[in-house]
């Protein structure tokens, strides 16, 4: 039952239309006549002048001090350059994955705590979260790093980048969780309880299946977080991509190059992933306002 | 078995049978035209005959007494492997090949050693290089991440309070690294009054720096995680001296033109092998093995092979395995 | 204890730089986000597509290699700032990428008819902006902006990898000089949960003032919004 009825619960409470960027753009800016017409032709003509010199400038200043040197780019497409590079973004990944199975599931349980009828178990995980939401990763990884093992807590270095992945993205996640959690229609809950199920089974055989479709898109963008956290893996010296192109670095000497040739892998990543998260968000909410 | 020896390319590293020479790595990697440096070794028409290669097939192999007489060798000798804790980016030391060698450099070489005192012949080719920087070496050795650290590591007192360092076998000291065109003007630590230093967190550049300065002022020296910031900001200007000790920095200059090594060390930097506290027999076997390279000869073709290449003169005399600062 | 009492002008530093990196990049995030915001939505194809493509580049990047690019990277192209300004420059390049799409998705809220109404009664585009679309806009914008202050407030730790003594740093340098490890992790967090429960506090009592209805503000809290991306 969920399945069909589940796409209803955000549509009663959309009760504005479905808005794209035109929109936005009809708020601020009125419908072109012929003069507008003329002007956006015109300033069109103008800023793209300014953008490409803009660019110009750039790739000159890059010319000038001798880093468009062709030399210096093309070793990226060499095998032992992408097979050095492939290790980070497959350590990358791997910390990433890792991070995520454990990170989800434990936020799922940080806020249905955090929803909990007892007290002080609400508290706790209220605590929990807003902690770890607040304090960057870095000093998590830190802690795993220099402080603990002051006192004779020591994890392996995979686990010294991933355990501060989990802490601070179960905390973010778990609001996710409860954000969907609450999005679930009100009538669900009242339509759980007709049928007579007790509090327990209604939230996991009605509530949990919408609120976890619900949530796909943001749980999508909390893996792009990650992504990006896992970079810190540069501090506790874990081959993952941005460290081994600090080891890159260090051998070749092409700073810039390597630096650029590293983030736009995680752009490309990220880029996907967004993509896929806003587009299953927008075949969400496209069939919620249809139905 | 944890998940920190992924390393895939391990295989590739361990495949290939023979070292190559450092000469040809450092003239691969110093010139800035061609088709950009290899990341490591240079093609592979080094192998057995060049120097390196030579000093560590000469290396000694230890008794098979010897070995089951400390724990700490057993258990390497059961996973049949070493795991070093290090760098692979430093150009004298250590540094990586990705093209099927084995990784060349003196501390790379004592380690191929090592293994090989350890696992036997072939043994040079069984270790797995784990990335370690400043900051990451004590932790590392600390929760058993790495067998040893062999990284250019200086002994020093505070140190010796987390782990225990074997050696030293190789008296380095703080040394000074300027850009090429200030190596006129800067000779020594008296002559970086007023300028901007920088050196790494948590490295022995920092207390050098603040002791040998004349009118030393803490707010010029800045501190980075890793050697790769470091240069940048010295190239760049940020910086108008790298402090550190003269093992990292020669690599530098060993890469890179624009950055020259200038004066005598100042400080005294004894490279020291890095290993647990917990394993308190690996030292006396690693203090052994040391004893075993220098007297066979081992240690000075390994140096000529190595940081020979790069100091003129002849090989010092080796330090004394066991002689460590108070 | 003793760590702390002797270092407090080092502290003070430490926790001054944090909060002048956060409330600068923030500050500028604002501003910078904003317009690019309008550029996104604007009727001129070359600024939209420019606006979209910067939204894509840095909401997608990585802070700290943001940083490293900045610090380490804009030198060898000609271009050398100070490690603090090539920090705040990272905060407000990547922050303002998320109040763009915020501020973007803010400006959706509004009904097309109120801006209509508003042109109709001879209102000018920022005389529209100011008295109609903005004061709606900013409700929603709220939370998601707070969100953003967050995200700089944690990300301006990563300024200590490019030499920024900031608290991180300075608790970690401390930390290595006295081993007190528990102390300086409480200094360092006890800031960082400041300013970002404090950024929330007032946030939410900003909503809370601007809301027509003080009793039912915090259902809208509960729609999850993902226009904007993630931020790390």
């Amino acid at each position: 039952m969920s399945a069909s009825t589940a796409p209803a619960a955000p549509a009663s409470r959309a009760t504005r239309p479905r808005r794209t960027s035109s929109t936005a753009t009809q708020v601020l800016f009125d419908a072109p006549g012929p003069k507008g017409r003329a002007r956006i032709a015109l300033l069109s003509i103008l800023s793209s002048v300014a953008i490409l010199a803009v660019i110009g400038l750039g790739l000159w200043q890059f010319q000038k001090n001798g880093q468009l040197d062709p030399n210096k780019w093309v070793v990226y497409l060499r095998a032992d350059y992408l097979a050095f590079l492939g290790r980070g973004l497959l350590g990358t990944l791997k910390v990433t994955a890792v991070a995520a199975v454990v990170a989800f599931p434990f936020g799922l349980l940080l806020a249905l705590a955090r929803l909990s009828r007892f007290g002080a178990l609400s508290r706790a995980a209220t605590v929990w979260i807003e902690f770890f939401r607040g304090i960057p990763m870095l000093l998590v990884v830190y802690a795993f790093l220099l402080a603990l093992p002051a006192y004779g807590v020591t994890v392996p270095r995979f686990w010294m980048l991933v355990i501060p992945m989990i802490l601070v993205s179960a905390a973010t996640t778990a609001e996710v969780f409860r954000a969907g959690i609450k999005a679930v229609d009100v009538g669900q809950h009242e339509a759980a309880a007709a049928i007579g199920l007790g509090r327990r089974d209604a939230l996991l055989s009605v509530i949990l299946p919408q609120a976890v479709r619900l949530v796909l898109p943001s749980l999508i963008l909390a893996l792009v977080t990650l992504l990006k956290d896992s970079t810190l893996g540069y501090v506790v010296s874990y081959n993952e991509l941005q460290f081994q192109g600090k080891t890159m670095v260090s051998i070749t000497r092409y700073l810039v190059q390597t630096y650029v040739v590293v983030s736009i892998i995680y752009i490309a990543l990220n880029f996907l992933l967004t993509r896929i998260a806003l587009a299953l968000d927008a075949r969400m909410k496209a069939r919620a306002s249809a139905s | 078995m944890t998940p920190t020896p992924f390393r895939p390319g391990r295989r590739a590293v361990v495949a290939a049978a023979a070292a190559l020479p450092v000469g040809i790595a450092l003239a691969a990697c110093s010139s800035d035209t061609g088709a950009g440096p290899d990341l490591g070794g240079g093609s592979d028409d080094g192998g057995a005959g060049s120097p390196f290669g030579d000093a560590v097939a000469s290396g000694p192999v230890a008794a098979d007494d010897v070995v089951s007489g400390s724990a700490w060798a057993t258990a390497i000798k059961e996973k049949d492997k070493l795991v070093r804790g290090g760098t692979l980016a430093n150009q004298v030391f250590s540094l990586a090949s990705t093209s099927g060698g084995q990784p060349t450099g003196f501390d790379a070489g004592l380690t191929q050693l090592l293994a090989q005192y350890i696992l036997g012949d072939g043994g040079a080719e069984k270790v797995e290089y784990i990335d370690t920087t400043v900051e990451t070496r004590e932790t590392l050795v600390e929760n058993g991440t790495v067998d040893c650290v062999i990284a250019t590591y200086s002994i020093t007192p505070e140190r010796l309070e987390v782990i225990n360092f074997a050696g030293p076998y190789y008296l380095s000291g703080t040394a000074i690294q300027v850009r090429t065109e200030d190596k006129d003007t800067i000779s020594g630590p008296k002559d970086l009054t007023g300028l901007k230093i920088v050196t790494q967190s948590n490295s022995t550049g920092v207390q050098a720096a603040e002791e040998n300065i004349p009118d030393y002022d803490e707010s010029l020296v800045q501190t980075l995680p890793d050697n790769e910031s470091c240069v940048a900001a010295l190239k760049q200007g940020r910086a108008d001296a790298y402090v550190l000790d003269q093992g990292v920095l020669l690599g530098n200059s060993a890469a890179d033109p624009e950055v020259t090594v200038v004066g005598d060390p100042f400080v005294d930097d004894p490279y020291g092998v890095g290993l647990s506290k917990d394993d308190d027999d690996a030292l006396e076997f690693v203090n052994t093995f040391l004893q075993e390279i220098i007297d066979s000869g081992t240690w000075k073709d390994l140096w000529t092979a190595t940081i020979g290449e790069v100091i003129d003169g002849e090989a010092p005399e080796p330090p004394v395995p066991g002689d460590l600062p108070a | 204890m003793q760590a702390i009492a002797e270092n407090i002008p080092l502290l003070v530093q430490g926790i001054a730089y944090t909060v002048a990196l956060t409330l600068l990049g923030y500050v500028l995030a604002l501003i910078v986000g904003t317009v690019l915001a309008v550029c996104r939505v604007s009727p001129i194809p070359p600024l939209r597509w420019a606006a979209t493509i910067y939204v894509e580049i840095f909401r997608n990047i990585p802070l700290l290699s943001l940083l490293i690019l900045i610090a380490f990277g804009l030198p060898d192209v000609g271009l050398r700032l100070p490690y603090f300004w090539c920090g705040v420059l990272g905060l407000t390049l990547s922050s303002a990428a998320f109040v763009c799409e915020n501020v973007r998705s803010g400006i959706n809220t509004v009904p097309v008819g109120h801006a209509e109404a508003a042109r109709s009664i001879g209102l000018g585009f920022f005389g529209t902006l100011r008295y109609v679309v903005l004061p709606q806009a900013f409700r929603t914008m709220i939370q998601p902006l707070v969100n953003v202050f967050i995200g700089t407030v944690i990300g301006s730790a990563l300024c200590s990898a490019i030499a920024v003594s900031e608290i991180t740093w300075v608790t970690q340098t401390l930390n290595i000089q006295y081993a007190q490890a528990v102390i300086m992790f409480l200094v360092a967090g006890a800031v960082y949960l400041g300013m970002s429960l404090g950024g929330s506090a007032l946030g939410g009592a900003l909503e809370r003032a601007v809301s027509p209805d003080p009793h039912g503000s915090s259902r809208r809290r509960n729609t999850l919004d993902v226009t904007a991306g993630a931020q790390a």
